[in-house]
C-alpha cells in the first residue's frame, strides 16, 4: 500500500523516513480497522453513550428572522462532549490506537479543544496522554490546560518558534519520531502526511452524515452549508457527503483577523499571501515568506490561527467546489453577541467565523432559503477571551477581586470573603 | 593510525556569521573531510532541541536563504579541498522550485543536497534535477526501514546516503550496537557511500563506528560548542571546535 495519496495536487507524505514506518502502520490499521464490524459498532456505542451523539439541528428561526432572507440552521456540534467536534475524532483514533495494541497517545492542540478531547478519550480508554501546546495557547486557554490535566493528561508547554499550534506540531512530531513502537500520534485536523487527512475526514463526516439524515427528515432542501477552517476538519466532515454533488454550495470560513496584511490573519485560501509548500509533512497552501519561512498569523481564534490548511479543502477550494471567505475578529464577536441574544446559543470563536459568514449569506438568499451552520463548539472556553472585550470593567473588576481573595487566603465558601 | 572521515553539521549564521565561518575554521583544522551546512527552516520538524534553537536564533536575526548561499560560496573558497553538503528542509527550496534550488546550489559550488522531508520516492524532482546538475542528492534512511524498502534505495545507486542510526531527532545520545551495525551492514549493498551519524559526541563513538562507514557524521555535539562558546569571541570558537573535530577524526586505537 502506498501512502503517497493525493487531492489533485496536494497532500502525500513528505516526511523523514523514520515516520514513514508508522505511518504506514496507521494506513494498514485504518483500513482493517475500517472493514471490522466489531471496531465501528464499539465506536457508534462510544458516539452515542460518550460523545452523545447525534447533536440536533436547531433551526434558528429568530435568527433567521432579524437577520433577513434565508432560513438558518445549525447544527449543534458544540453540544458533543468536552464541547466540539473535536471529540469524534479524538474518541475514534484513540480506538484505533488501543486496537493497534499503543499504550500512550500524543497530541498537539492550539485552542485547547483538541487537546481536551483527546485527554478526554484516553482517560475513557485508559491510555497515558500527553500534549503539545504552544506557551501563547497555554496562556490563553487555560480554562482547557486545567481540564487536560483534571483528566489526567501532561500537558507540555512549547517554547519553540512562534509557540503557537505550529510549533506544538513539530513538537509532537519530534516525540512520535523516537517513541512510535508504543505510541500514536493522534492529530487534530484534516491535515499532515497521508493518511491522517482521509483518516480525520472519514472521523469527522458523521457530523455531514447526520446533518444530511437530520435535514431529510425535516424535508429541508439545502442551498448552502458553512463551516470555519482552521486546518479544515469540522469543515471536511461537515461537507464530506456533499463534495461529489453539484449542490448545496460549501462555505468555508477562514480567520480574517485585524486586517488584510501579511501577519494579521490567518487566510490561505483567499488573498495573495498564502502558496503552495510542503511543510508539517503535506503538501498544501501556507502563508510563508518570499524564503519559504512559515509566516506569523493572527486571530482571536487559537483555533483557526495556523498557517496551513487540510490539502483536501485546498484541492476543493482551487476546483471551486468550495467557496472561501475571510472573517474579521470583529465579525466573528458580533456573531457571537448574535446568536446569544437571538437563539441562546454561544459559539465557540472559531464557530463564530461560520456563524458571521452565514449570517452574510443567508442575509443574500430569499426567506424559503436553507443555510446551515457548523456550530464547531461552543464558546464556554472563550470567556477570558471575550469578557474583556465585552464587559472590560466588571471582568477587570472580577479577576482583581479574585487574586485578591486568592493572595489572602480567603474561604470561597464565603460570600465577601472571611479568612 | 587511520584517520576517520568526518561530515560536519554547521547551522549556517549560528550564531553570527562571523562565528559561524570561524567554527568552519576549526572543523578544517580539525581535519574534517565534509562540511555539511544546515540552511535554518522555522519548523525543523526532524531536529532536536540545540539545532532547532540554533536555527530560531538565526532566523531571528532576519538571515535569508541568500546568506546561506553567500556562506557555502565562502566555505568554497577558503576550504576547496572540503566539499560541502546543504541539508535544509522542502520547503525552502519547494518555495523557489527545486530545480531552481538546485541551479543555485551548483553556482554557489554545493556537492550535495540532504532534505530529510522530501523521500527519495516523493522527492519532487529532487534526484533529477540534481543528477542533472551533477550535485549528489543524498536520500536519508532510517533503522526502521523494511528490507524491501532499503532494496528499492540501494537500486537507486545514489552516490551518498545519510544514515540516522536510530529513530528520533538529532541530538539525543545514540548507542552504536550490533542493531545499528546490521542496519549500515544492509545500506553497504547499496554500493553507496554511508554518511551515518545522530548523536555522535565524542571519539570513541566516531571510532567504533568508522569501519561501518564512508564517514561520521556529527552536528550537535558542534552546535553545542559554538552556543557555548560564542560569548568569548571568534578564537574561542574556533579553537574549542577544532579540538573536538580532532577528536572525533582521530579517535583513539580500541
Ligand atoms: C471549536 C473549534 N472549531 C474549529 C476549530 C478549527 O479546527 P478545524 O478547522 O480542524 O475544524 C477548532 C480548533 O481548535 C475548534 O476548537
Amino acid at each position: 500500500m502506498s501512502i503517497h495519496r493525493y487531492f489533485d495536487r496536494f497532500g502525500g507524505a513528505y516526511v523523514a523516513e523514520v515516520l514513514r514506518r508508522p505511518l504506514e502502520e496507521l494506513d494498514e490499521a485504518f483500513a482493517a480497522a475500517m472493514a471490522d464490524r466489531a471496531f465501528l459498532a464499539e465506536l457508534d456505542t462510544l458516539r452515542a453513550d460518550f460523545i452523545g451523539r447525534p447533536t440536533p439541528l436547531l433551526h434558528a428561526a429568530n435568527a433567521s428572522r432579524e437577520n433577513g432572507g434565508a432560513q438558518i440552521y445549525i447544527k449543534m456540534e458544540g453540544l458533543a462532549h468536552t464541547g466540539a467536534h473535536k471529540i469524534n475524532n479524538a474518541i475514534a483514533q484513540a480506538l484505533l490506537a488501543k486496537r493497534m495494541g499503543k499504550t500512550r497517545i500524543i497530541a498537539e492542540t492550539g485552542a485547547g479543544q483538541h487537546g481536551l478531547a483527546t485527554a478526554s478519550a484516553c482517560a475513557r480508554l485508559g491510555l497515558e496522554c500527553t500534549v503539545y501546546m504552544g506557551e501563547v495557547d497555554v496562556r490563553r486557554q487555560q480554562p482547557n490546560v486545567a481540564a487536560m490535566e483534571l483528566y489526567g493528561a501532561t500537558v507540555v508547554p512549547v517554547l519553540s518558534g512562534s509557540r503557537t499550534l505550529k510549533d506544538a506540531i513539530n513538537e509532537a512530531m519530534r516525540d512520535w519520531a523516537a517513541s512510535f513502537a508504543d505510541t500514536h500520534y493522534l492529530i487534530g485536523s484534516a491535515l499532515g502526511p497521508a493518511p491522517f487527512p482521509d483518516m480525520v475526514r472519514t472521523f469527522q463526516s458523521v457530523i455531514g452524515l447526520e446533518t444530511e439524515a437530520q435535514a431529510a427528515e425535516k424535508g429541508l432542501k439545502i442551498d448552502a452549508l458553512v463551516a470555519c477552517v482552521g486546518g479544515g476538519s469540522n469543515a471536511i466532515g461537515f461537507f464530506s457527503p456533499f463534495i461529489d454533488r453539484a449542490s448545496p454550495r460549501l462555505i468555508g470560513a477562514e480567520a480574517g483577523g485585524v486586517g488584510p496584511a501579511t501577519g494579521e490573519n490567518a487566510v490561505r485560501m483567499t488573498g495573495t499571501a498564502a502558496s503552495d509548500g510542503i511543510i508539517h509533512g503535506y503538501k498544501s497552501r501556507f502563508l510563508v515568506d518570499s524564503d519559504g519561512q512559515v509566516a506569523e498569523t493572527r486571530s482571536i481564534s487559537a483555533g483557526l490561527d495556523y498557517p496551513g490548511i487540510g490539502p483536501q479543502l485546498a484541492a476543493l477550494g482551487e476546483s471551486g467546489r468550495i467557496e472561501f471567505t475571510g472573517i474579521s475578529d470583529s465579525d466573528a464577536l458580533d456573531a457571537v453577541k448574535f446568536f446569544a441574544r437571538t437563539e441562546g446559543v454561544i459559539f465557540a470563536l472559531e464557530s463564530a467565523h461560520a456563524g458571521a459568514a452565514a449570517l452574510a449569506e443567508a442575509g443574500k438568499l430569499p426567506k424559503d432559503a436553507v443555510v446551515i451552520v457548523n456550530m464547531s463548539g461552543r464558546g464556554d472556553k472563550d470567556i477570558f477571551i471575550t469578557s474583556p472585550v465585552f464587559r472590560p470593567v466588571q471582568w477587570r473588576d472580577f479577576l482583581k477581586a479574585e487574586l485578591e481573595r486568592l493572595e489572602s487566603g480567603m474561604d470561597i465558601h464565603v460570600f465577601g470573603g472571611k479568612k | 593510525m587511520t584517520k576517520v572521515p568526518v561530515m560536519a553539521h554547521l547551522v549556517a549564521g549560528y550564531t553570527s556569521p562571523e562565528i559561524s565561518l570561524e567554527a568552519a575554521r576549526g572543523l578544517a583544522a580539525g581535519g574534517v573531510s565534509y562540511f555539511e551546512v544546515q540552511f535554518p527552516f522555522s519548523d525543523p520538524s526532524a531536529d532536536g532541541k540545540a539545532i532547532q534553537t540554533a536555527c530560531a536564533a538565526v532566523l531571528s536575526g532576519g538571515w535569508r536563504v541568500d546568506d546561506g548561499f553567500a556562506f557555502v560560496e565562502t566555505l568554497r573558497s577558503e576550504f576547496p579541498g572540503i566539499p560541502v553538503f546543504v541539508m535544509t528542509y522542502a520547503n525552502l527550496a519547494y518555495k523557489i522550485g527545486i530545480s531552481a534550488f538546485v541551479e543555485r546550489s551548483f553556482r554557489s559550488g554545493v556537492s550535495g543536497l540532504i532534505i530529510p522531508d522530501l523521500p527519495f520516492d516523493a522527492d519532487e524532482g529532487l534526484a533529477a534535477a540534481c543528477d542533472a546538475k551533477g550535485i549528489a542528492c543524498v536520500p536519508v534512511a532510517a533503522p526502521s526501514m523494511t528490507e524491501s524498502r532499503i532494496a528499492s534505495l540501494a537500486a537507486l545507486r545514489r552516490p551518498y546516503v545519510y544514515a540516522a542510526l536510530r529513530s528520533g531527532i538529532t541530538g539525543s545520545s545514540t548507542s552504536i550496537d550490533d542493531g545499528t551495525l546490521a542496519f549500515l551492514s544492509s545500506l553497504k549493498a547499496s554500493e553507496s557511500r554511508i554518511l551515518g551519524g545522530f548523536g555522535i559526541r565524542s571519539g570513541d563513538q566516531s571510532g567504533a563506528l568508522a569501519p561501518a562507514v564512508h564517514a561520521v557524521v556529527a552536528g550537535s555535539v558542534f552546535v553545542d560548542i559554538i552556543r557555548e562558546k560564542s560569548g568569548e569571541g571568534g578564537e574561542a570558537v574556533r579553537l574549542a571546535v577544532q579540538a573536538k573535530a580532532a577528536e572525533l577524526s582521530n579517535p583513539v586505537q580500541r
